[in-house]
């Protein structure tokens, strides 16, 4: 292959040093208005008053608009969300009141005088609490709102979501079982933090057409709810997305767009602004995770894993819309890399008066595989057996069948292959013995992800030949930093046989140009965009050689193309220029035959079905296998964790851009490493969050960076993908968390079952031991 | 609100803002001159995304009162390229393939334009330290590190 593997440059690089990006709040639009928020000052209350009158009379004040009388909800999964809160406020982020004026400092003074009288409900932070009998509904109209078939409410509480997954008898099993291992992890909630925070811009015009800009990758959702919430036709909502300042899932819903979408409905015919500041970003957008996993796993004696079973409480939030997939692909990929006869997962996303949990990198799939990587290694001290042994005797290959009932094949990928190189890489020679300072260590954990797709989760390509030889190509794909565009240079360059610097690639995204795309999500553009891709090419070549035929006067099936020409594959010297044919043939009198050499297509995952009662069914379709490993030492002192090293194999079926695909998994593997060791949203009792400020609330810097990543990549070729590769984008955050507490295992003898485990944890287990060194 | 005119030299231009009396050099930046290079990306002087230089110093936009700026030199990341020729720090972060979303990159870019203008022969700790102070949720930094060498290595073969 010419240009797939290498490292093309990525097509957004120059606008980004040059400070030419545009990014949401870059934006400044003719009559622009700014747009600030009022959040409760508790996190369940029912509103009882709102006095608007101070803030209407302030400096610079249009407008200032309350929730009363809004009756628009909206939900792609479970229609429970509201523009801005009508009679009661669910959580501390919640909009109570906005206020619009001519400059977002003005709006940010006057919302001081607005005044709001609450009567205080009982305030519940985690699903535990919302669940017990006697807790008050934070929805109670829970089970009435209109929801996707498969999602099932219990009306009269806070569930939002009850969903099972039944492979086999589990409970059966595991009382055959000769070992049992089990544990209760928690994976707490925690903010994407993107540097970018999230912003809106929406617009009703003159001509009753809605105009949204917004720092989001699903478009087309926002286009389609607003249309539906405003009455439009959807073609009426045009939706632009400019450059994205990186989302790790909570940019992927529908979030803010509503609520700017309502508040500018109070002033049509002027754009309205709303940029959150970092507090609002934790408070008011998505939060991640929040999933509890107590988890049951039962084996044989030769270390035959028989049954895993295993119950799963999410920490949903204020409203379940968006968290409900996650919990269910938690629950999906439960069983992980590993065959499992029987298998049985029962999950409950719970309402809580937190922020609303939505997509973070590795949708569930880290939540699920902490519990499950962590028993595996605790499983296999207990069998006496190596880590790499017992996974070794379980893993996922040919023949065998997932807990969704899919059965694996060769093009799934080799995880035992990826796991071989993990071994060789960390675990061939001794691990460093203590030291005066240091405790030392390694652990590992497999890794399998897979799409939460939907039926319909397509993605369209448009392409046109221009009259140079050149092309363009235009996609709805959101490219939010993962450097989706270079693949689609690449894959457009290969599948036409031209160089890239003759593919031109589209730079924003906006529903009037665009071609449909669902949101771009679940790793799944490379596979599903690339196979678009392909199929538009195969399009455009079949439109040249239809006006070649023609102009050659051959056959078409006699015609073969090369990037430059189609010609005559016995004979190439009778041959036409793709130039000369990409408007039709035009002969020398002007008359014109053939077609423009423009096509467009669209792929999807083939059989993506809904579930079935069972919760499982075509639920997958293409997974990602790897294994991931940590090398760490612990301070005597300090009880401070360092990564010496981190070790990342997966198989890709193919990389396309090898600079690229290290800089997904190196920055994938920090997002994990955070996880692990620091990043927690805290709440007080009234449901304020305690650190929502980088600093407060601690991403990792360059600091914290593992001594050495070390990446590698297996190419067991996809069936779907283009070139045969697969999704990767999320799969590097999946494994982090096991893998380090596999490794504080090792290193300190200790098991924990909760993250973030922090040194100070670290150092009262040391001191409990004994093992703390006291320097003075 | 009391408005006042202050001058400040932005990228090698004199000019003249009327200003508000707790304005931040950021806002000014931003919202007046439309040098929207420059990012937010915090509440409280954390991420760096708003590093500008100063009177030759890397500074945090967002903390920097405009009134005590009178006559000050400002660059920030548009003045890096000139006549569509990119700065070596530019194509340092380019091939090491530092740039992802490129929200944090501006603030990266004028940290170590500011420490390798003071010091061009500055150690690799010094180039650590420097983009320790930034954050990045995208990289992992590794290729962040090595762009801060990179750049080093860019000028001191153009010097």
């Amino acid at each position: 292959m010419k240009y797939i593997g290498k490292n093309i440059e990525r097509t957004d690089v120059v606008s980004k040093v040059t400070g030419k990006a545009t990014f949401l709040d870059d934006l400044f639009l003719p009559g622009l208005l700014y747009a600030q928020v009022l959040h409760p000052t508790m996190a369940h209350a029912k509103i009882r008053a709102i006095d608007t009158m101070a803030a209407e009379k302030a400096e610079g004040v249009v407008r200032v608009v309350t929730g009363q009388g809004c009756s628009l909800s909206y939900g792609d999964n479970i229609r429970d969300l509201t523009p801005m809160a009508e009679d009661k406020v669910r959580h501390i982020g919640d909009a109570v009141a906005a206020v619009i004026a001519d400059s977002a400092k003005h709006a940010a003074d006057s919302l001081k005088l607005i005044k709001v009288e609450y009567e205080p409900l009982p305030i519940y932070i985690d699903a535990r609490e919302a669940m017990q009998k006697d807790a008050q509904l934070i929805h109670e109209n829970n089970g009435q709102y209109w929801h996707l078939d498969h999602i099932h409410p219990v009306p009269g509480t806070n569930i939002a979501m009850h969903y099972e997954v039944i492979k086999g008898d589990a409970e059966a099993a595991l009382q055959e079982a000769d070992i049992i291992v089990e544990g209760e992890f928690n994976y707490p909630l925690g903010s994407c933090a993107a540097i970018e925070p999230h912003g809106s811009i929406a617009w009703f015009k003159e001509d009753g057409s809605i105009e949204i800009w917004s720092s989001s990758i699903c478009p087309t959702i926002i286009q389609e709810e607003t249309a539906r919430l405003y009455g439009l036709p959807v073609s009426e909502v045009r939706v632009h997305i400019p450059d994205i300042g990186g989302c790790f899932g909570y940019k992927s819903d529908v979030v803010i767009e509503e609520l700017v979408v309502y508040i500018a409905s109070f002033v049509k015919g002027y754009p309205v602004k709303y940029v959150t500041s970092r507090k609002e970003d934790f408070t008011s957008t998505l939060l991640g995770h929040g999933i509890r996993t107590k988890m049951r796993i039962g084996a044989t004696k030769n270390g035959q894993l028989l049954a895993l079973k295993a119950e799963l409480l999410h920490t949903t939030g204020a409203y379940a819309d968006t968290g409900c997939n996650v919990l269910m692909a938690a629950a999906h990929n439960a069983g992980g890399s590993y065959e499992f006869p029987n298998f049985y997962a029962n999950a409950y996303s719970v309402y809580t008066n937190t922020p609303p949990v939505g997509a973070f990198r590795g949708y569930g799939h880290a939540e699920s595989h902490l519990a499950l990587e962590c028993l595996m290694d605790r499983l296999a001290r207990k069998l006496g057996m190596s880590p790499f042994e017992l996974r070794a005797r379980n893993y996922l290959g040919p023949g065998k069948m997932n807990t969704l009932g899919e059965m694996m094949n060769e093009t799934n990928g080799d995880v035992q292959s990826c796991a071989n190189i993990i071994e060789q890489e960390l675990f061939a020679t001794p691990k460093p013995t203590e030291d005066i300072d240091y405790y030392y260590g390694r652990g590992c954990a497999a890794v399998m992800k897979s799409p939460k797709g939907a039926p319909f989760s397509s993605k369209g390509c448009y392409m046109k030949f221009n009259i140079d030889g050149s092309v363009s190509v235009n996609m709805g794909g959101g490219d939010v930093g993962q450097g989706l565009r270079t693949v689609v240079r690449q894959v457009a360059a290969e599948a036409l046989s031209i160089n890239p610097s003759k593919v031109h690639v589209y730079t924003e995204i906006d529903t009037q140009f665009s071609p449909w795309e669902w949101q771009t999500i679940g790793s799944m553009f490379t596979i599903q965009g690339g196979r678009a891709i392909i199929r538009t090419a195969n399009k455009l070549i079949a439109i040249l050689k239809r006006t070649a035929c023609q102009v050659l006067r051959v056959d078409e099936d006699m015609l073969e193309y090369d990037g430059e020409s189609v010609f005559y594959k016995h004979d190439p010297t009778v041959r036409v220029a793709v130039r000369d044919i990409c408007r039709g043939y035009i002969y020398p009198d002007g008359v014109t035959i053939g077609e423009i050499a423009q096509a467009s297509s669209d792929a999807r995952l083939p059989l993506y079905s809904n579930p079935r009662e069972d919760g499982r069914g075509r639920l997958g379709v293409t997974y990602t296998f790897g294994v991931q490993a940590a090398q760490i030492r612990v301070s005597k002192k300090t009880g401070e964790i360092l990564v010496d090293e981190f070790a990342s194999c997966f198989d890709v079926g193919k990389v396309i851009n090898p600079r690229n695909i290290r800089g997904q998994v190196a920055g994938g593997v920090l997002i994990g490493i955070g996880a692990s060791l620091y990043e927690e949203v805290k709440f007080d009792n009234l449901g304020r969050i305690l650190n929502p400020h980088f600093g407060q609330y601690k991403i990792p810097r360059l600091k914290d960076a593992p001594g050495k990543q070390f990446i590698a990549f297996v190419e067991t070729p996809e069936q779907i993908g283009p070139y045969g590769a697969r999704g990767i984008g999320e799969h590097p955050v999946v494994g982090v968390a096991p893998a380090i507490l596999n490794a504080i295992l090792d290193t300190i003898g200790v098991e924990f079952n909760d993250i973030p485990v922090t040194a100070k944890q670290i150092l009262q287990v040391l001191e409990e031991k004994g093992r703390a060194q006291h320097g003075d | 609100m009391a408005t006042s005119l202050i001058t400040l030299i932005v990228n090698g231009v004199k000019r003249t803002i009327p200003v508000e009396e707790e304005e931040k050099l950021i806002d000014v930046l931003r919202e007046k001159l439309h040098l929207t290079g420059t990012k937010r990306g915090c509440d409280n002087a954390q991420c760096s995304s708003c590093v500008v230089v100063v009177n030759g110093k890397a500074e945090k936009s967002c903390l920097l009162s405009i009134q005590g700026l009178e006559g000050a030199e400002v660059f920030t990341v548009e003045s890096l390229a000139s006549q569509n020729k990119l700065h070596p720090i530019q194509q340092a972060f380019i091939d090491a393939g530092a740039v992802q979303c490129g929200f944090c990159t501006p603030g990266m870019l004028m940290r170590i334009y500011a420490l390798l203008n003071k010091t061009i022969h500055t150690s690799k700790e010094d180039i650590r330290d420097a983009l320790s102070q930034h954050l990045c949720r995208c990289t992992g930094y590794e290729t962040v590190l090595t762009a801060g060498l990179l750049a080093q290595e860019y000028m001191l073969k153009n010097v």
